[in-house]
């Protein structure tokens, strides 16, 4: 219910292919994911990790899940809006991290930072808001100028053009800020954080984890319950018929950039308190990682995209150490989760099938 | 079908571009040979076809090489241009800016000190970008460019193993102020040549200042996967090891990872005393602070290398660098030297060196040994030009003996290890470096 694609389009596909062929897929998928449950199960009892190591690695996971959640929710609510992957918007996090930053600079020259437990908290919120205003300038200008010039385009042309502008968000901010990162600094209030038995839990990874569900409830809110929402929705079904039944198409469009933008902007300040750097291409990764959670869930999908998300970020963490890989390599986890999940499964894990009627 | 087509180019492209972050570095081209290829002798009308002719006439030897192979010729008025690949982009900027402003500091002082009979020197900086695929990128420039000379660089020692073949094949002499894995120099390449110390010392040196003056038995190593940061860390393990200690992990992250707790938790899980990290100053002060947020270790020490050694580090670790221990392949500094260098380095620049990086007094250095062969080897001929024959200037900078400079009297050995000093090992107290062992201590 939470896909902001209307539910009454079915895909025909499944029974165009031939049966046996479905079933021969489905068993070299399941083939796979017993074989990496096998080097799973006989990795964790050699290496014999404790039960809190596990937790430990969970809680990295969920907060890692809860930023690529934020980011992942604005590929999704672009692709069922408009059916195009904004690759920029990786870039549009990065940017909201900068703007945090410059932010936080300004609160710490005002010498909020240093001062009452409220103060600070209220200084940290604005820092945030600094943050998401910064990134949904960015993506709303990024949409007036790169993509909707193109919106009757083929649909490659606006992806070519959201590449494009990626690259030149990324080398416009090595421009101008430099090469070298630029440090967050945590205030007293969350550094450090907390125990719960021998798993110790950042405050920042805290904040990171219940910050995204709460803005993630207030996006499920806006788009199932508000007119705005209803509206987001409509286009979603059917862009003509929305704009016959006087939707303001581009108002909608606009409107749902400056939501993705605004999470993406959250997501960028607080993974520069997580992790304390932000520069030019700190957007690049997460922002690709954040497209695979997306993709994972089923593009298009409110809850899936969170689904994705979470499940990524959990397989990136514990994945290393379950399967006896190096930490280096934690990437190769995530993308080839996004391939077998292409292969095996491309509606996504909680994925409706989609329909090909937009095209 | 579209929905899913779709997805799947974006997934081609998101392959294609991740490949294309990390790819392996291209084959360097090849350097301009020697065109004059041995012409066949024309065919001798033969007198008696009854008698075979004998022994039919030897290859001619190839005639005199053409008066530019091998040599640079430089007319009256041109610049003697000397390359530099620095790491001005990519994990160390500022250090790799400070390697870049010493370096024309010493060409400044070159060309005031005469240059070479009347003729100037030049400093053509690239940026090596600290990585081997730019490295390669940067040799191939320099190789296709007649009038390079000589080079200074690279900064990192993965952006020099991008230059070392292609600067091999195309016959330049290069000088490494910074890179320290112990495999830049080697018996077979005669163009390699450093000033920076090789890491076989560093990670031996560190490796014995943890087991024996801090009395750890068991720690864990990391290191960013690069050429320098793996190979100074595996060096440490090798040389721990031999010492008799544990070594509970081997861990590889990579540079510009952010987020190291996943690797850390599972580090934590066997409670080291100490993590060594070879790697630079970024991912080292991250680990530092997000060590402090993982279970097990509460008490552990950070170690890390000259990659790291540096005043970013301070800056991002913040409080968390507090009891950090970082080594460094000192030079034999040259206090007057030295001072007379930040003097003009600060006028110029309006920044003290060390605030960008340690390793300016090297750069300088390498930058005078280049000079000071150059001046042996550089002829001028009838027209006026200045030639360098590369083949001599090659043997003239591996000849380099008692150079004195800002990090000691140079002197290179007969692989090209040029440089003097040896390894410190600093704290941070109070956020500022303070040596506590190893080379030059009272």
């Amino acid at each position: 219910m939470g896909n902001i694609v209307s539910q009454s389009i079915v895909l025909p596909d499944t029974g165009r292919r031939a049966r046996p062929m479905r079933w021969i897929t489905r068993g070299i998928g399941i083939l796979i994911v017993a074989i990496v449950l096998a080097r799973a199960i006989t990795v964790s009892i050699a290496e014999g990790y404790p039960l809190t190591f596990w937790a430990s690695q969970l809680v990295n996971g969920l907060v890692l899940g809860g930023v690529y959640a934020l980011v992942a929710l604005g590929y999704t609510l672009v692709y069922g809006i408009l059916l195009m992957i904004n690759f920029a918007h990786g870039e549009v996090m990065m940017i909201g991290g900068v703007a945090g930053f410059f932010g936080l600079q300004l609160a710490q020259a005002l010498g909020w930072m240093s001062g009452s437990v409220a103060q600070v908290a209220i200084a940290l919120l604005a820092v945030m808001g600094i943050g998401m205003i910064g990134a949904m300038l960015t993506g709303v200008t990024l949409e007036r100028i790169a993509y909707r010039p193109l919106r009757n385009a083929p649909r490659l042309v606006p992806l070519i053009s959201a590449i494009g502008a990626s690259l030149f968000l990324q080398y416009s901010v090595l421009l101008v800020f430099g090469v070298s990162p630029l440090v967050y600094q945590r205030p007293a209030l969350i550094s450090g954080g907390f125990r719960v038995g021998p798993v110790f839990i950042p405050y920042t990874g805290l904040i990171i984890f219940l910050t995204s569900l709460a803005l993630m409830a207030a996006l499920f809110i806006i788009v199932q319950r508000t007119r705005l929402g209803r509206a987001m929705r409509a286009v979603a079904a059917d862009r003509d018929t929305a704009a016959l039944m006087g939707v303001d198409v581009n108002q909608v469009i606009t409107f749902t950039f400056l939501l993705g933008s605004a999470l993406a902007g959250a997501a960028g300040v607080m993974l520069g308190f997580h992790n304390s750097v932000i520069k030019f291409n700190s957007g690049f990764i997460p922002g690709l990682k954040a497209f695979t959670a997306a993709v994972m869930g089923g593009i298009g999908n409110i809850p899936g995209a969170m689904v994705g998300a979470l499940v990524l970020g959990i397989v990136e963490s514990i994945g290393p150490s379950a399967l006896g890989i190096p930490a280096e390599y934690k990437d190769i986890i995530a993308f080839a989760l996004l391939v077998l999940v292409l292969i095996f499964r491309p509606q996504g894990l909680l994925g409706e099938a989609l329909a090909e009627k937009k095209v | 079908m579209k929905t899913r087509s779709i997805l799947l180019f974006a997934t081609g492209l998101t392959v294609i571009s991740l490949l294309a972050a990390c790819a392996v570095p291209a084959q360097p081209v090849a350097p301009t040979a020697a065109p004059a290829e041995p012409t066949a002798a024309p065919a001798e009308p033969t007198a008696a076809p009854a008698e075979p002719t004998p022994a039919p006439a030897e290859p001619t030897p190839t005639p005199e090489p053409a008066a530019e192979a091998g040599k640079v010729v430089i007319a009256p008025g041109g610049k003697i241009r000397i390359g530099g690949s620095f790491a001005l982009t990519g994990p160390i900027p500022d250090p790799g800016k400070d390697i870049r402003q010493a370096a024309e500091i010493a060409i400044e002082d070159a060309n005031a000190a005469g240059g070479v009979n009347g003729f100037l020197f030049e400093l053509v900086a690239e940026d090596g970008a600290c990585s081997g695929d730019q490295g390669t990128v940067v040799g191939n420039k320099f190789a296709a460019d007649p009038t390079i000379v000589a080079v200074t660089g690279g900064t990192c020692s993965g952006e020099t193993f991008g230059l070392r073949p292609i600067l091999q094949k195309a016959r330049i002499p290069f000088v490494s102020p910074s890179a320290t894995n112990p495999a830049i120099t080697s018996e077979d390449c005669d163009v390699c040549n450093r000033v920076a110390l090789s890491d076989a010392l560093q990670g031996e040196v560190d490796a014995e200042f943890v087991f024996k003056e801090l009395g750890f038995k068991k720690v864990a190593v990391m290191h960013d996967s690069s050429d320098y940061g793996k190979g100074v860390a595996e060096i440490f393990q090798n040389a721990f090891k031999k010492l008799g200690g544990e070594v509970i992990a081997f861990e590889g992250v990579k540079v510009g990872d952010t987020d190291f707790r996943a690797p850390l938790t599972k580090i934590g899980a066997g409670q080291p005393e100490l993590i060594f990290f070879g790697g630079y100053a970024t991912e080292a002060a991250l680990i530092t602070q997000q060590m402090k947020e993982v279970a097990g270790l509460e008490n552990t020490k950070f170690m890390s290398v000259d990659g790291a050694y540096t005043q970013q580090y301070l800056d991002t670790a913040g409080a968390a660098a507090e009891g950090a221990y970082m080594s460094f392949v000192a030079g034999d500094t040259q206090k007057d030297k030295l001072e007379e260098f930040t003097k003009k380095y600060v006028a110029k620049f309006g920044i003290e060196p060390l605030k960008l990086g340690p390793f300016h007094g090297q750069s300088y250095d390498s930058v005078m040994l280049i000079v000071e062969a150059i001046k042996k080897v550089a002829q001028t001929d009838a027209a006026g030009n200045l030639v360098i024959d590369r083949e001599a200037l090659i043997r003239a900078v591996r000849e380099t003996s008692g150079l004195k400079g800002i990090t000691g009297t140079l002197t290179c050995s007969p692989i090209g290890e040029c440089g003097a000093g040896g390894v410190q090992v600093f704290i941070v107290e109070n956020g500022a470096f303070k040596q506590i062992y190893g080379f030059g201590i009272q």
